[in-house]
């Protein structure tokens, strides 16, 4: 049962990208993704470090009054860089394989 | 729209370059969401600070790493050497030495009424002390009210190889 896609407003990239989204998701292969990425990123001690900004974040407002949005904000800029450039490429790559796979 | 209709040569290198750049930030994003949403909860639910305690019980429970001693700071094979008396024979025994050796000495615990059982199966009619103090051991022992006839029907029984004593042994010869 494919959900049917709407291309008339998009361009030939545009459907290119959603085509292959859809599939990345309908394959399980973002999932597995999520998973890797999560896994790499607990060993290499990004949680943990990212954990402790939310600690600072949380002493800052308070227990009582801190929000989700203050604590994505407050940590989100840093996770993204925080990530290792290893776990970035390895990730990358598999990606890569799969577009390779799928863009046709 | 078919599939077929979109081809490879609509993406370039580095456009598919720079896709794959967002599909992984897209994921790196997912992920620190994830974060921010477990560490929210743990915050609001109380836990977040759960491992964190001062510093001077820090101190107190710190793992201990000195030779001759265990990750808690005490002494474990100070009583290697040491011997004790037994209460029921007098005689000195080796500390390790000691509780096999009460076993058979009180006739107490599972081996010393088995080889008290073999002795009696294989014919032998003394020990009638011994096997009063077995019936502890059948209480232990058995799951189900087997302890109930135990005298007269345990001699029976042993002789039946598929008496669940006999079961019992040969699964515990494996340990």
């Amino acid at each position: 049962m494919r959900r049917e896609m709407c291309f008339i407003n998009m361009s030939k990239e545009s459907q290119m990208r959603a085509a292959i989204n859809q599939k990345l998701i309908e394959m399980g292969e973002r999932e597995r993704l999520k998973e890797l990425l999560r896994a790499k990123l607990i060993e290499c001690g990004w949680r943990d470090q990212l954990k402790a900004l939310c600690k600072e974040v949380i002493k800052e407002k308070g227990i009582e009054n801190v929000t989700v949005e203050d604590l994505v904000a407050g940590v989100t800029p840093k996770g993204r860089a925080l990530v290792p450039d290893s776990v970035k490429k390895e990730l990358l790559q598999r990606i890569r394989a799969f577009l390779a796979q799928h863009s046709t | 729209m078919k599939m077929e209709d979109v081809s490879l040569s609509s993406m370039d290198n580095s456009k598919m370059e720079g896709f794959a750049q967002e599909i992984l930030s897209d994921l790196v994003e997912d992920a620190c969401l994830g974060l921010c949403f477990e560490v929210h909860r743990a915050v609001k639910q109380g836990y977040f600070f759960m491992d964190d305690t001062d510093q001077e019980s820090m101190k107190d429970f710190e793992i201990v790493d000195q030779p001759g001693v265990d990750i808690f700071g005490q002494v474990y094979n100070q009583w290697k050497n040491k011997e004790c008396v037994c209460p029921n024979c007098s005689r000195s025994i080796a500390a390790s030495r000691f509780a096999p050796h009460l076993e058979k000495c009180l006739g107490m615990g599972r081996n010393s009424s088995r080889i008290a059982n073999r002795r009696i199966a294989s014919g032998n009619n003394t020990n009638k002390s011994e096997s009063d103090q077995e019936d502890n051991d059948d209480v232990n022992d058995n799951d189900w009210s087997y302890g109930a006839e135990k005298k007269a029907k345990k001699r029976k029984s042993d002789k039946n190889p598929n008496s669940p004593r006999r079961s019992k042994s040969m699964k515990h010869k494996n340990d």
